[in-house]
């Protein structure tokens, strides 16, 4: 026994030496080492990040304030701008402080989002490679299913189509708008911009990245950069850095509320051991028609979605039109008489949103992420991917849910995000994803009802069509409900690609809810 | 031709806008303060989550004001066929809908008719939604 288990060590340990010599010797013969897909690509998956100084400067810099000392990444000499351009270039670096989109937190676009210091991670399937980025919950969806670019509109973080050659992913990158900009130096380019990428596993922890970059509006040639991709190894997920959160958070424009953050690891809050009796009533829905399934058998629940929330986004429970916000159904299916259980005080403070001046407290007029389950019943698409091991949802709203399926533990519960932390498996043809870690800075709609950093979320995903997923989620939350709830609606199928809500790069309501705000609390003080 | 182009696919499709606010229109509008302006569109802002109307306004004494609307968001425009520069400059419309909380010269659109007389909904609030 111990002599084969030596015996197995000795082989490992040659095969290895193998691998590693091949590679040594040639990158060409590596090409047998790389992770590959079920049909037989390069597998991408994991979480990548560069280790380069290119986001403060795609060309050899010194160091300056917030922008280390680096070489660049421009193959064969400087970047060939326009004589205009280069002038301009020079202006935007004076003025890089303010003038920098990424300064006022605005989408960082194609390639810039690369090479920034934030991890991303790459999800793969057949038909689309989607990337999740930690920058502010942004993503890109590469379709290598042939489908054709969307014309006649543009993305602050284009549009991606991508097509093997060989085992090199190449990807044309278009619809651009004129609003980014390639780097903290002042790099920039016009909506004539088209990006061609090129990403070439070197190896299991290695990815070559190459961009090239066309704009004759800004530019007298195409010149291109490159650099490795690294595989962060010690990483199982990635996190959050909602950037325009943290300015806001940190300059007083978006104020805490102590009813209902997360205070830190000072308190902990314990679910009533009844209730969990009470989330674990529950019926699978009777399917309705034949549904897809995935080559392990489980259902296929892919594809692009648009929730019929119901009006959730503007009440849960039924409700009449009242002015400018909109009539709802009622989706709340637990309680009985379909109205949430809010503790007293809860009753009272949901109330007091309702009033104007408390607009502007709602995170999602900041265009911050929704949270669980706000997110699923806003008013717009949503996609979802299986790749192996998760369960992928990405947000017209520019924002992502990644959900790994593999039974890992939650989180420390002092790690807080605003999507929380979310665990899938599946019950039978149910898949059940349980979301924990959440911050408690979002309300679930416009009109104010309350969720704290207490809440739990259970949510149920059952195909019951080839076109339909009966959705159900139900919410514990001890510091503001007396019971946990439940709602149900269907999630239908829809033809259309995602495009892109950029919202807070066109924001022009918040400062009208704000003014409102601040009149408000002028007349009180004055009648103080 | 483009307007009639445009009027096509106003009129097959306005009316099924659906809301995809991302903040309370009830707060940030007056109940108290509607409004119905005609005037000359001067831009059409392709934004989201919500796009603007610009336009020209005869004011007192023949003063030009300027009035911003805002409607639904560029995305469910260009899902129902609308394209960026569909809405010329010079165009007039007569529209409808609520005033800013705040005085500005913004509003809520509700309403968009053609001097033709169609009249046609914006489908930045509630009216006619399909999806909610």
């Amino acid at each position: 026994m111990l002599l084969r288990r030596q015996a197995c060590v000795l082989l490992g340990l040659f095969l290895i030496s193998a691998a590693l010599i091949s590679c040594s010797r040639s990158p060409a013969s590596s090409a047998g080492s790389i992770p590959r897909t079920a049909d037989g690509k390069p597998d991408f998956s994991g979480i990548w990040q560069v280790r380069n100084r290119a986001a403060a400067d795609l060309e050899d810099h010194v160091a300056r304030h917030q922008a280390p000392a680096g070489k660049g990444v421009v193959q064969g000499g400087p970047i060939p701008y326009q004589p205009w351009a280069a002038a301009k270039k020079i202006e935007n670096a004076r003025n890089r402080a303010t003038a920098d989109p990424l300064a006022t937190c605005y989408m960082p676009g194609v390639p810039r989002i690369m090479y920034m210091e934030f991890p991303f991670q790459i999800f793969q399937t057949p038909d689309h490679i989607a990337m999740t980025f930690e920058w502010s919950q942004v993503h890109r969806t590469i379709y290598t299913n042939g489908a054709p670019a969307p014309d006649g509109i543009d993305f602050w973080m284009g549009d991606s189509r991508g097509r093997w050659e060989g085992d090199t992913l190449v990807v044309d990158v278009k619809n651009h708008n004129d609003r980014t900009w390639f780097d903290l130096a002042g790099n920039f380019h016009s909506e004539a911009l088209h990006v061609v990428e090129r990403y070439t596993m070197r190896d299991v922890n290695t990815i070559d990245y190459e961009a090239t970059i066309d704009d004759p509006k800004v530019f007298t040639r195409t010149w291109t950069i490159k650099m490795p991709l690294h595989r962060q190894t010690e990483a199982d997920r990635i996190f959050e850095y909602q950037c325009q959160a943290e300015a806001e958070e940190a300059s007083g424009a978006f104020e805490p509320d102590p009813k209902t953050w997360y205070p830190g690891p000072s308190v902990t809050v314990q679910t009533p051991a009844e209730w969990k009796d009470v989330q674990t009533v529950w019926k699978a829905p009777a399917p309705k028609g034949t549904i897809k399934r995935m080559p392990d058998g489980k259902p296929d629940l892919q594809g692009y979605f648009m929730p019929d929330g119901g009006g959730g986004n503007y009440g849960l429970g039924k409700h009449e039109q009242d002015f400018l916000t909109p009539e709802g159904r009622g989706v709340i299916v637990d309680p009985p008489d379909g109205t949430l259980p809010m503790q007293a005080w809860a009753k009272a403070e949901a109330e007091s949103r309702k009033a104007p001046e408390r607009g502007y407290d709602d995170p999602t007029a900041h265009c911050f992420v929704a949270g669980v389950p706000r997110s699923m019943y806003v008013p717009s698409p949503l996609q979802i991917l299986q790749p192996p091991g998760y369960l992928v949802i990405l947000h017209e709203r520019m924002s992502w849910r990644t959900i790994p399926l593999d039974g890992r533990p939650h989180l420390s519960d002092h790690l807080r995000l605003w999507q929380g932390d979310s665990i899938g498996r599946w019950e039978g043809d149910t898949l059940v994803i349980e979301t924990t870690n959440l911050n408690g800075k979002t309300w679930l709609n416009e009109v104010g009802e309350i969720v704290s950093h207490a809440e739990r979320v259970v949510e149920r995903l059952t195909p019951i069509d080839v076109d339909t997923i009966h959705y159900e989620a139900t919410v514990s939350d001890p510091l503001v409900y007396t019971r946990p709830w439940t709602i149900a609606f269907a999630l239908n199928r829809q033809k259309d690609e995602l495009l892109e809500v950029a919202c807070h790069e066109d924001n022009q309501d918040l400062q009208h809810l704000k003014d409102i705000r601040n009149e408000a609390r002028a007349k009180a003080k004055g009648q103080s | 031709m483009k307007l009639f182009r445009l009027m096509a696919v106003l009129l097959v499709t306005i009316a099924a806008v659906p809301v995809a606010a991302h903040h309370s229109f009830s707060a940030e509008y007056d109940f108290n303060k509607p409004l119905k302006l005609k005037g000359k569109v001067t831009e059409m802002k392709w934004a989201n989550p919500h796009a603007w109307i610009y336009i020209d306004v005869a004011g007192k004494d023949n003063k030009v004001e300027k009035w911003a609307w805002e409607t639904g968001g560029a995305n469910a425009l260009y899902r129902r066929g609308w394209r960026k520069e569909d809405l010329v400059a010079g165009t007039v419309l007569v529209i409808d809908g609520y005033q800013a909380r705040n005085g500005s010269k913004t509003a809520n659109a509700t309403s968009i008719t053609f001097e033709n007389g169609k009249r046609l909904f914006a489908g930045s609030s509630s009216q006619n939604s399909a999806t909610k």
